[in-house]
């Protein structure tokens, strides 16, 4: 099992290659190329001198004038922990061990390990809320439809899983900020950012602070973050819903269950005990689908609700065609995914005692 | 004693009974209408085919349901259409292609293959023709007409049902921007003035457009792509295989962030790179299914049969192999429609979509005003009509998918 790992680990590395790569050429070959939109925003009211002026700054710094291929291999080179060091010119020194960085910024001129380390935190926050609830209704509502299948709960859940499934992600959240959190129509919620302006100074916990409530620090938060997490896990749990239904379904069927049944097992513990288990690795299969595609939703989320997580970082980047940022949010982006995947089939063998990799 | 069982005497019963068959043999029916017959038996499928065809009528007669163009006018005593001089060769090649599929579909005693033929020859022919003559006046200017009607210049007008195009900004109306619906305008108006009913149904070309176009491109690039990789194996598996996998490890908004500038540039062909963009990443998935089938198939007799024949390549593949392989690259085109429809609404609403036009998304999209200031017209119509066409394609893409496998339509 351990050498299963080690490989899978070290075969993630020429797939990352091939991401990050993908992803830099089609940045740099696309119309303006790398820091295009930078450049242009810099250098949009100037003319001539100072145009040329601002780019031979960028040149020197970002060398954005070097072959492509040259600039993706010194991206290589700055997030390896083995490598050439660099002197202020940018030039290569000595070969050795030195600490790996993700670049900086063109646009915010800040180091990239600092904005990721800044939205990273909060993008995990979203998903990490969201899985456990998308798990826990997609559960309970698709073993209560396989239990009474056929029964009104399942046919009103037949349709609406569908529904859910279709809600398009964009729709959901403008539709919750229009008529749950605008001040034209019902104002419950906040309608954009993680937390009030003067979080900073309240308590952790509700408090009765200065003669009135105070709410504190993580109710605010909390608060802040019911709508969004509404957004996010509508569809996966439709989604979640009829997997588990059919697989339910499925087993309840088998000649297992039946053998349970016979022998005067109750009901409940087949359910429970018999087919929950097996019907597990249809669950698991899914995890490592859902990870990668709550990512991709938490973009969406980040931007409508205004929330200062790795997707809006990714968008800005993308505007700007800041090339630190774009590779730094597709690394992440894709660890995450290929972790997932092997965490997925670590699973399978925990879920399964037949499956073995060794 | 035996008992005898009188269900053994009587013929097992007929799983796809034709109306009125009784005990007559069926006439043979085809496999793609046993098909179609299953899937479309189901109201969800029948609902979601109604709506794609309501949207494809809207997108067809756009010109003629909201226009500022009047259909006719007397002006100076002579009677003139304004519209007919107005229409687009877009607008020309949609409704020739329309009609001539309306009616190449009833005529059924003519083979099938010739009409399809035909209404190809028939659809290049007029894109053609009408791209070349059909040339409207490069500017427009919508106010002629109100101000023509207040003055008395025109004496009579005749307008189609909504009267204002999708790119009539009403300079000749204060303050039209953004206003609730109104009998005027019966969805409202958008950020730019326009009117919002009007730019909706223009919309609906974008969203079928990207839908179908984007999944043909997807299903053709995939299945060579897993064709190929299928049938040959070996070094050709492997790398297709790592390329696969790359591409389906890469967040897929991501890559379509790296796009954005593509179209960002080039705002004229910005739908069509976006088609092409969205088909491509998304024929990778199509080609892990065709490279599955392809797998099993590519020992089975009938394959040999194709290889000893001396047969090309091509013809063992897409001939012999694919129609045999095609059933879950059906089912999935339909979940992909859809998905095409999202994306395109996700990067227009994110403010890196189309320019030039307004699709769905974009009018979603300025729903959420500057200040906090909310336009619900703009938040339900666009999203209730993106929720509906996805729901559509969805519901169709099950119905698909059980008709195609009897298994899981037992189990359902």
């Amino acid at each position: 099992m351990l050498t299963y790992i080690l490989r899978r680990l070290l075969l993630m590395i020429p797939t990352l290659l091939g991401i990050t790569a993908l992803v830099f050429f089609v940045m740099a070959m696309s119309p303006g190329g790398i820091g295009g939109a930078a450049l242009a925003a810099a250098g949009g009211n100037v003319r001539g001198a100072e145009a040329a002026r601002i780019r031979a700054y960028y040149e020197k710094r970002y060398h954005i004038n070097r072959p492509l291929i040259v600039q993706y291999g010194r991206w290589l080179n700055e997030i390896s922990p083995i490598g050439w060091r660099e002197d202020d010119e940018g030039n290569f020194t000595t070969f050795g061990f030195k600490s790996p960085s993700l670049g900086e910024s063109m646009e915010r001129h800040r180091p990239v390990g600092d904005l990721i380390a800044e939205s990273l935190p909060i993008t995990l926050l979203l998903n990490f809320i969201t899985i456990p609830i998308i798990y826990a209704i997609g559960v309970w509502t698709g073993i209560r439809a396989a239990r009474h299948r056929g029964g009104a709960f399942d046919s009103i859940f037949g349709f609406t899983q569908l529904a859910a499934w279709s809600m398009p992600t964009v729709w959901l959240g403008v539709m919750l900020i229009t008529f749950l959190a605008s001040n034209q129509y019902l104002h419950l919620f906040p309608a954009a950012g993680l937390t009030e302006m003067n979080a900073s100074q309240m308590q952790f916990l509700p408090a009765h602070v200065a003669g009135h409530w105070s709410r504190g620090w993580l109710a605010d938060v909390c608060w802040h973050l019911i709508m969004p997490v509404i957004c996010l896990s509508f569809g996966a749990s439709a989604f979640l819903t009829k997997l588990v239904r059919g697989s339910v379904l499925e087993n309840l069927g088998a000649d297992y269950a039946r053998t349970a049944r016979a022998k005067g097992v109750a009901e409940n513990v087949v359910l429970y005990r018999h087919v929950f288990r097996n019907s597990l690795i249809a669950l698991i299969t899914v995890a490592a689908a859902i990870l990668p595609s709550l990512l991709a939703g938490s973009v969406i989320i980040e931007t409508i609700f205004s929330i200062p997580g790795m997707g809006q970082l990714g968008v800005e980047g993308a505007r700007f065609q800041d090339r630190e940022v774009i590779l730094a949010v597709t690394l992440i982006g894709g660890i995450i995914t290929l972790v997932s995947m092997l965490l997925r089939d670590i699973f399978y063998v925990l879920a399964d005692p037949r499956v073995s990799y060794d | 004693m035996t008992e005898i069982n009188v269900s053994m005497l009587t013929p097992p019963a007929d799983p796809y009974p034709a109306p009125n068959a009784g005990y007559v043999v069926d006439a043979p029916v085809s496999f793609t209408r046993k098909v179609l017959r299953l899937t479309f038996e189901r109201i969800g499928a029948q609902l979601g085919l109604a709506w794609i065809v309501l949207i494809m009528v809207l997108a067809v007669f756009a010109p003629l349901l909201a226009n500022s163009h009047p259909l006719a006018m007397k002006s100076n005593g002579q009677w003139s259409s304004p519209l007919a001089r107005a229409l687009t060769p877009t607008d020309v090649t949609l409704l020739i292609t329309f009609f001539a599929a309306l009616i190449l579909w009833r005529l059924k005693r003519i083979r099938r293959a010739t009409r399809v033929w035909t209404f190809i020859g028939i659809v290049i022919v007029a894109a053609a023709v009408s791209y070349f003559t059909v040339k409207p006046p490069l500017v427009q200017v919508y106010d002629t007409y109100r101000n023509g009607l207040v003055s008395g210049e025109i004496s009579k007008a005749i307008f189609v049902p909504i009267h204002y195009s999708p790119d009539d900004h009403q300079r000749d109306v204060e303050d039209a921007r953004l206003k609730a619906p109104t009998l005027v305008h019966p969805m409202g108006t958008t950020a730019d003035s326009a009117d919002l009913a009007s730019n909706m149904i223009y919309a609906t070309r974008i969203a079928i457009s990207i839908g179908f176009v984007a999944t043909s491109v997807a299903i053709v690039m995939g299945v060579v792509m897993g064709g190929l990789m299928g049938y040959l194996g070996g070094w050709v598996d492997l790398i297709g295989m790592r390329l696969v996998e790359i591409c389906e490890s890469i967040p897929t908004l991501v890559l379509l962030l790296a796009f954005v500038s593509m179209f960002q540039n080039h705002p004229d062909q910005a739908l069509y790179i976006m088609m092409v963009v969205i088909g491509a990443l998304s024929s990778f998935s199509y080609a892990e299914f065709v490279r599955a089938e392809f797998l099993s198939l590519r020992d089975r007799d009938f394959v040999h049969a194709a290889q000893a024949g001396g047969l090309p390549l091509w013809s063992i593949l897409f001939k012999h192999m694919l129609p045999n392989g095609m059933s879950p690259v059906i089912v999935n085109a339909s979940f992909g429609v859809a998905g095409a429809i999202l994306i395109e609404t996700t990067l227009s609403f994110l403010g890196i979509g189309l320019q030039n036009e307004s699709s769905w998304g974009s009018l979603l999209e300025q729903a959420l005003g500057a200040g906090g200031n909310v336009f619900w017209w703009l938040a339900v119509y666009p999203g209730l009509a993106i929720f509906l066409t996805v729901l559509a394609y969805n519901l169709i893409g099950e119905a698909l998918r059980d008709a195609l496998d009897p298994r899981l339509n037992k189990m359902a």
